[in-house]
């Protein structure tokens, strides 16, 4: 086995290698575009920008720990009416990258010229934390800030889709900058960047067995924590009194992608005889009506391909730890039906997938 | 202020002049969930006016009463609630025969983020720092609906602000008529106090958001997740007009607005759902602040969406949520209107 791969060695920081990088693929014109953070003219509010002029890529903030928006929404957002003609280079995570392959399975968006450069990702802190003047100290102390979803999250190099791989979550810290050259087409534009040194280097999961293991460990302790069915209805109804029906969850995830989503259709949503009734049945009810069947509704149509990426728990305005529910609901969904979503765009959902016999062990 | 609004409630119900009741009560960890209640034994839980607004009371209402059948419902929420469901009966979402509105002085709401992060913060109208930005500039604090519990200027009483009100009082025997001179000095009073931190209030807002430019930077922080759209009464449509599959645009077009700015932000159309949103709402907004409650990212929406409502409700001459008669702005035709914003 080559236990040696191909690399880009730079001494400069993780920023500024590829804010020259980037830099140099627009002027060079090997893409006509930059898909990359930006920090927007408020401090603390970032956005994912399409960036064609190469001096704003001076103002990138390549990887810095937040994801305002998920990834793949903001691609699907691009390519979903028809596929890029034209070379992009977009600066992804993996589980943006993860669930973007799902979104191209589902015919949410296309793959097409888009080259990506990704990371072994340290994880992000959520949106909330960086908003108040406190912002500097959050970053610094990176590692207690990250969202639950990343400090349990064990898929943190990305996979066969990412053209680069950056270096940044390692186990021994690491002066520079070393990024992973893992297609014909990074190799390709390696080649013609003269600033960065061409090495060979240790495999990525080498470096970062230690934190492999930790996230394990993180992932072992959200499986354990978080209620479960078997812990009755009442502690679903306790998990979830405080839900507003605000739907953020629903809109910031990247997998949920229907027009109408099932649970504002009028075959859902509850009639005023029927919550009447129920009023008269149990002597009160709870209205709006629905707040348990749109959760749990939505975790039964998402578990299958639900990518970790935590953006759901971000957005809550009362602190549901959805992401850590949807997490632990995924992980045995996904086991069960043996799938691995955003692995290959040649994996067919299981939901969508008829499969003569199957399931016998949980069946008759 | 409870006790006796739950009184209140139970006498309702037990004399069977209303068969159900609308009341927040308190729920797990710390919730008021909306419940619609035809058992007087669960009144024990209610909580009429809790220190948050987790569900606008007028969507809470609509999610059941688009048709109304046999028997009435007593439904108790906040001055701006019932505004509201006065506006969603306009649209036809709310069916309010048969529906008796009894609001309170309001003493506003503790914003909901703060509160699930602290659950010991009570409202308090003398510490403003306690209740919502929104809340701070209210002058609608009272007097809405078919009835409103005053409490202060020496007064405990149910006052009839309609003759289904009046009805509802009547039926239940209740006579007294009380002198409301000190109560309405004390609303007075406070309208005036809020009217002057609103004004002042806007035109801070005015002056650091003011523009294309100043839009853009409100909303800089802005991430799409429609949160401000979903928990607004008045936004009752399933489908909104910024999801509409025809609205979407092709790859290329996001390429060229990236090549002629320089730089294309994505997800893409954040102004225009919100202007959108705006032209489609303003009309009807009560300023109860659900949206900014709702705003993950701290953005002053209610505020901002109350100011431009002042503007629009303007040119129409119109007052959201006062009186069920007054027909929307944008459903009726004129032949002869809003000559003076023309050429």
């Amino acid at each position: 086995m080559n236990t040696k791969t191909s690399v880009l060695v730079s001494e400069s920081s993780i920023g500024d290698t590829l804010r020259d990088l980037l830099s140099k693929l627009l002027e060079n014109g090997e893409v006509d575009s930059v898909f990359a953070l930006r920090e927007t003219m408020q401090k603390g509010r970032y956005c994912y920008s399409l960036i064609s002029d190469p001096a704003l890529i001076t103002e990138t903030l390549p990887f810095h720990p937040v994801m305002p928006v998920q990834g793949a929404r903001a691609l699907s957002n691009l390519t979903i009416t028809e596929p890029l003609t034209r070379p992009v280079a977009a600066l992804l995570r993996p589980c943006e990258i993860r669930a973007f392959v799902e979104n191209v399975k589902q015919s949410q968006g296309s793959l097409e010229n888009i080259f990506i450069i990704s990371c072994t990702c340290p994880g992000v802190i959520p949106a909330s934390k960086l908003l108040g003047e406190d912002r500097e100290d959050v970053l610094a102390n990176h590692d207690e800030n990250i969202r639950n979803a990343c400090r349990a999250c064990i898929e943190f190099i990305p996979g066969a889709q990412a053209d680069m791989t950056v270096l940044i979550a390692s186990d021994e810290p690491h002066d520079g900058t070393v990024i992973y050259l893992n297609t014909e087409r990074a190799v390709e534009i390696a080649g013609k960047l003269d600033s960065l040194s061409r090495e060979t280097g240790k495999p990525a999961a080498e470096l970062t067995s230690g934190i492999l293991e930790a996230r394990k460990n993180s992932l072992k302790d959200l499986m354990k924590d978080i209620p479960a069915p078997a812990d009755g209805l009442q502690s679903l109804v306790s998990l979830f009194a405080a839900c507003i029906g605000c739907r953020g969850c629903r809109e910031a995830c990247p997998l949920c992608s229907c027009v109408l989503c099932d649970y504002e259709t009028a075959r859902t949503l509850h009639s005023p005889e029927l919550v009447r009734a129920e009023a008269k049945r149990k002597g009160s009810v709870r209205v709006p009506a629905g707040t348990l069947q749109f959760q749990l509704g939505r975790l039964m149509h998402i578990s299958p391909s639900c990518t970790a990426c935590g953006q759901c728990s971000d957005v809550c305005p009362v602190d549901i730890p959805v992401s850590d529910i949807f997490i632990r609901a995924a992980n045995l969904v996904q086991e069960s039906l043996d799938y691995a979503p955003g692995r290959d765009t040649d994996d067919t959902p299981p939901m969508a997938t008829y499969v003569e016999k199957e399931l016998l062990d949980i069946t008759d | 202020m409870n006790k006796i609004i739950v009184d209140f409630l139970e006498k309702a119900l037990v004399s069977g002049y209303v068969s159900s009741v609308l009341v927040p009560s308190k729920g797990p960890d710390n919730t008021f969930p909306w419940t619609l209640v035809s058992d007087v034994s669960a009144l024990t839980k209610a909580e009429s006016v809790p220190p948050v607004m987790s569900v606008q009371g007028a969507k809470a209402l609509a999610s059941f009463t688009q048709s109304m059948t046999e028997g009435k419902l007593l439904a108790v929420m906040r001055p701006c609630e019932a505004r509201a469901a006065v506006e969603l009966s306009k649209l036809e979402q709310i069916d309010l025969n048969n529906i008796i509105l009894l609001t309170m002085d309001c003493p506003g709401a503790v914003p909901l983020k703060e509160y699930r992060r602290n659950t010991g913060i009570e409202p308090d109208i003398s510490i403003t720092e306690t209740i919502r930005p929104l809340c701070r500039q209210c002058t609608e604090f009272t007097s809405a609906g078919d009835l409103c519990l005053a409490m202060h200027g020496g007064l405990r009483a149910v006052l009839p602000l309609t003759p289904a009100g009046q009805e509802l009082l009547d039926s239940l025997g209740m006579k007294a008529e009380p002198d409301t001179s000190a109560w309405n000095e004390w609303a007075s009073s406070l309208r005036t106090e809020r009217e002057a931190a609103r004004t002042e209030n806007r035109m801070s807002l005015k002056e650091a958001y003011s523009g294309l430019q100043g839009l853009t930077e409100v909303f800089s922080g802005c991430i799409s997740c429609r949160s401000c759209r979903t928990v607004c009464p008045i936004c009752y449509c399933r489908l909104c007009f910024i999801d509409m599959k025809d609205r979407r645009c092709p790859a290329s077009s996001h390429l060229e607005r990236s090549r002629s700015s320089g730089a294309a932000r994505l997800t893409s159309d954040t102004l225009l759902f919100h202007i959108g949103r705006m032209a489609h709402m303003s009309l009807s907004c009560v300023s109860c602040g659900m949206c900014e409650d709702a705003c993950p990212q701290d953005i002053p929406i209610g505020r901002l969406v109350s100011m431009v409502s002042a503007g629009t409700t303007d040119v129409f001459n119109y007052r959201a949520g006062s009186d069920p008669e007054d027909p929307l702005p944008l459903n009726t035709f004129k032949l002869e209107e809003l000559h003076e914003y023309e050429d």
